[in-house]
């Protein structure tokens, strides 16, 4: 396994390299290359691979707490959260969206585990169905919410706000504090495999193991709602990535946390990279929404993998 | 010993309790405590009793088997017994207990080797397998590993190997380690939920039904397995559910027979098994045809 990690990590490394090198002007001036790799496509191209790191390990972590394979960052409300908090900052302040982004994340992150106190702590099957739903009501109801903001915002800035919803990477900074996360949140995984291995067996089962469930169910919230919080705050609400990359894992035949957990965010961050490369380039001068560029050439690909395996 | 207690309540109506088995089980409890003791139990599910004043204590090697019309309460008890139901009344101080529910969890893929492995106590984090085995192994017959036991590759990796193989080899799952669980039927799920069980190293076994999915032969299989469990160096004390009486008569040494009326009777097999209690417990006729209680 530790192969496996190393070979794709080293895959992601030089799609990178890769995205960082497209397009270099064949011109011999240091200083061109230097503001274009330095300045300009060097933190969009980290941002991207620490975005799409967050994004596949807190997939995972909701993935593990709902007992259910369908489960993405944004099922619990938290995008829809974030949504809510950027236009309400571009509203109200005309600006500073990532930090509504992230504060309306959080929020949607402790009203839920608010909410669903009982469901948490609960060890029969359908606590986690119940938790869902309440995740789904929370969606529902931010979504309208932002929705109706979308209606009060003024024409000339409902392009910026509409780029939030579906995601964007131009102009993206700080994919340092991204990827240094996305670190902090593998070694939870490392620290915690046990539990959220035994956490596949069933609560009951793995109350009866003896591990921590309730406590471990409300971290697992906690970190991904974090981890998705910062990733929508630095690049909108990109989706896909959450859902298909620890699938994909699983289908594969990655079954463990530690695995996953590393795994997970090496194929996140190479995917949304490659995706981001594509997006800017295919059609340039016009850029394209990550987001759909995923999705349209991500969807068909793994439908064709679930049928093959399924042959 | 980890114990559970509720505030115990007088039970309103005193129900008969043949407690034959107490007598002879409380000889040896000035010496050591047993791994299950259940005091004055009474537990209720959606709103009505469904047994009181049970008292009885498991010593290690015994078999108790839990017998009742279904819904009379079987697996609540075990529930209770595991923990997983609070008691009414009364009071279990039980060992840490290994739990077979009557169902597993298939939500996530997992292989046998992996959902075995995922069970071992007192190993935290040496003993997953992903480090050192295939995980995809399709038609590749890694099981020498654990199935052949004392290979020393395995011994190498996995600490547990030893033991844990013999389960598997004597549960005859060892052929199925790298199949996905989901892809078992339901006997062979069964058996692994058993080999699940004895990783855990617990000197309390509480099995829901562990034959119910088993063909003829391997009901022997896992019934010989039992016996072998309570005559080992390290005998566990079982209470387990069951439904076929020649099964249970060939493999428990104690009954609780769970009546409708929510009263019961419990004791060494020997002593209480007749015509009488198997009337009683199920309403209908029986038979013996040799050793052997058949329904007419």
């Amino acid at each position: 396994m530790p192969n496996v990690i190393v070979k794709w990590s080293l895959f992601t490394i030089s799609l990178v390299v890769i995205a960082l090198a497209l397009a270099l002007p064949w011109v011999a001036d240091y200083s061109v290359w230097r503001t274009l790799v330095h300045d300009l496509r060097g933190p969009r191209v980290l941002t991207a691979a620490g975005v799409g790191a967050l994004l596949a390990l807190s997939g995972l972590a909701l993935q593990v707490l709902l007992r259910n394979p369908l489960a993405d960052p944004y099922i619990l409300g938290t995008s829809s959260g974030a949504a809510v908090g950027a236009i309400s900052a571009l509203l109200l302040f005309g600006g500073l969206m990532w930090l509504g982004a992230a504060c309306g994340a959080l929020a949607a992150g402790a009203l839920l585990l608010i909410l669903s106190r009982g469901a948490i702590s609960a060890l029969a099957d359908d606590a986690s169905s119940k938790l869902i739903l309440t995740g789904a009501m929370l969606a529902a109801v931010l979504g309208a919410m932002s929705t109706l903001l979308l209606t009060l915002t003024p024409d000339e800035r409902l392009r910026g706000a509409i780029f939030w919803l579906i995601g964007d990477l131009s102009g993206a900074a700080s994919g340092e504090w991204a990827i240094a996360f996305a670190l902090i949140f593998i070694a939870y995984y490392h620290y915690r495999s046990m539990t959220i291995d035994r956490l596949m067996l069933g609560s009951e089962a793995a109350h009866l193991l003896g591990e921590p469930v309730a406590r471990v169910r409300r971290e697992l919230i906690g970190w991904a709602c974090l981890a998705t919080a910062l990733a929508v705050s630095l690049a909108g609400s990109i989706g896909f990535i959450g859902l298909v990359v620890p699938q994909a894992l699983r289908l594969a035949g990655i079954r463990t946390t530690r695995p996953l957990a590393a795994m997970s965010a090496v194929g996140g961050a190479a995917l949304l990279v490659a995706a981001d490369t594509l997006a800017r380039t295919v059609a340039w001068p016009l850029e394209l929404p990550v987001g759909a560029i995923m999705s349209l050439i991500g969807a068909p690909v793994f439908i064709w993998f679930l049928a093959r395996r399924l042959a | 010993m980890n114990t559970k207690r509720l505030p115990e309540k007088t039970p309103s109506g005193g129900q008969a309790v043949h407690a034959d088995a107490l007598a002879t089980s409380r000889n040896s409890n000035a010496q050591q405590q047993p791994p299950l003791s259940v005091t004055n139990l009474r537990l209720d599910a959606a709103g009505r009793v469904l047994l009181q004043n049970l008292g009885f204590s498991a010593q290690a090697g015994e078999r108790w088997c839990v017998i009742g019309r279904n819904a009379a309460g079987k697996s609540t008890l075990l529930r209770a017994l595991a923990g997983l139901h609070a008691p009414s009344a009364g009071q279990v101080a039980a060992a840490k207990p290994a739990y077979l529910p009557q169902a597993t969890s298939d939500r996530f893929e997992l292989s046998v080797r992996e959902y075995v492995q995922l069970h071992v106590q007192g190993l935290r984090h040496a003993q997953l397998p992903t480090q050192t085995m295939p995980i995809q192994a399709a038609g590749q017959r890694a099981d020498v590993d654990v199935g052949a036991g004392a290979g020393a590759g395995a011994a190498k990796s996995m600490p547990s190997a030893d033991p844990l193989a013999a389960h598997c080899q004597a549960l005859d799952i060892a052929h199925l380690m790298d199949r996905p669980i989901t892809q078992l039927s339901g006997g062979e799920r069964q058996r692994v939920g058993l080999a699940a069980v004895a990783a855990q190293n617990a000197a309390l076994w509480l099995l829901d039904e562990p034959v119910s999915f088993q063909d003829p032969a391997h009901q022997g299989v896992v019934g010989r397995w039992l016996l072998a469990q309570s005559s080992a160096p390290n005998p566990k004390a079982i209470v387990m559910t069951a439904h076929d009486m020649a099964w249970v008569q060939s493999y428990a040494t104690h009954l609780i027979a769970i009546y409708d009326d929510m009263t019961l009777t419990l004791g060494k097999i020997s002593d209480i098994l007749d015509e009488k209690l198997l009337h009683d417990t199920f309403a209908c006729q029986w038979r013996q045809v040799g050793s052997v209680w058949v329904v007419v």
